[in-house]
């Protein structure tokens, strides 16, 4: 890395431009700094290149900046609000219709959850009124059953339908 | 831009008008038309405004209001080279028009060794070369040089790596030596265009 006219190699040339534009552009640590500032301090032809460099890089102080006039302002200001007034319609124009869709499911949630803790209860609580629907017709006709003395017997006239309502298991 | 983020539009005003207009230069530069500069410009703006939620506290606004400018850009640039195909097929052109080196040499009167270095030719040789440069070179340049950009963080805004970076802008500067320095050293005009 002395003497670039000694060293052809293309990959050298870009890898020596890469440190060079490095070195101007403040991107080196300190290490690589003082190593390269070693070279340039012994290399004349580094040198000049680093000079060419930092030369056409000042050039471009000439190209033109540009200064927007007020009118740039305004009308991208007035687009800005334009996109801003859009934004607030379109929330308020979805909010009631996403407001009715979260109404909607969560009443469908609701109503099911109702309705499965309904059956659930149905199916495991006990209930004390069962038996006495099932026992009721006996007890209607209670009366009746007392004067007979034999089960047997009342069986038998079960068995003939001489009773007027059916009872279950009875 | 925290403030623009919770929809102050004062703040938006005043991000607006702190960078409008080093975001219209390096537009301008890099699709060499100042309207249609002017026009990206305000579509960047509209753009920021619009993706305001998603901006990261902590993340360097100039960093992201630079991606967005170069996505856009690269899009223009992108559909204006696709109709320049189909209305100039066969016609080589770079960014700035037809052959913009070859143009100026054209107009001028060839070489000219004692010639004055006028600051107006000089910053129309310099825009041209700057010209020369391929879209991500030219983009790196505007950056490292108008916005004093790092390489991290030039990186982030053109999504390459730091490394690509580094040898991006070596290469750019390679090459706008070896176009600027004959003019600048001897005063002869450039007599061909670089290329990436």
């Amino acid at each position: 890395m002395s003497n670039e006219s000694d060293d052809p190699d293309p990959n050298a040339e870009d890898a020596r431009a890469e440190r060079l534009v490095a070195y101007l552009d403040g991107e080196m640590d300190d290490e690589s700094s003082r190593r390269i500032e070693a070279e340039l301090a012994s290399d004349a032809g580094l040198r000049q290149q680093l000079g060419a460099l930092e030369q056409t890089w000042e050039a471009l102080d000439e190209l033109d900046r540009c200064e927007v006039d007020e009118r740039f302002t305004q009308t991208t200001l007035e687009m800005v609000a334009l996109a801003a007034e859009e934004d607030v319609e379109r929330v308020v124009k979805e909010s009631p219709r996403r407001s009715r869709r979260r109404w909607l499911l969560g009443g469908i949630g609701l109503a099911a959850a109702a309705v499965a803790g309904f059956t659930a209860a149905l199916l495991l609580w006990p209930n004390p009124n069962r038996q006495l629907l099932k026992d009721l017709p006996v007890l209607e006709h209670f009366e009746h059953y007392r004067l007979i003395d034999d089960v047997d017997f009342l069986k038998e006239l079960q068995q003939q339908e001489l009773f007027p309502e059916k009872t279950d298991g009875q | 831009m925290l403030e623009v983020r919770e929809d102050n539009a004062g703040a938006f005003e005043e991000l607006m008008l702190r960078y409008q207009n080093r975001l219209v230069t390096v537009i301008e530069h890099l699709v060499g038309d100042r309207d249609q500069a002017e026009d990206l410009a305000q579509e960047v703006f509209l753009r920021v405004y619009r993706s305001r939620k998603s901006y990261t506290p902590g993340a360097k606004f100039s960093t992201w209001l630079f991606t967005i400018a170069n996505n856009a850009a690269s899009n223009a640039l992108r559909s204006r080279n696709r109709r320049r195909e189909v209305s100039l097929a066969g016609r080589e052109s770079g960014p700035l028009g037809a052959s913009p080196l070859e143009a100026i040499v054209q107009a001028s009167s060839g070489q000219m060794p004692a010639r004055q270095l006028d600051k107006a030719e000089m910053r129309d040789i310099v825009h041209l070369a700057l010209g020369s440069l391929g879209e991500r070179q030219r983009l790196a340049v505007l950056l490292s040089k108008f916005e004093e950009m790092s390489y991290a963080d030039i990186a982030e805004a053109m999504e390459l790596s730091p490394q690509a970076i580094k040898s991006l802008l070596s290469r750019a500067r390679v090459n706008l030596r070896d176009v600027l320095a004959p003019y600048l050293e001897r005063g002869e005009m450039p007599s061909r265009a670089s290329e990436e």
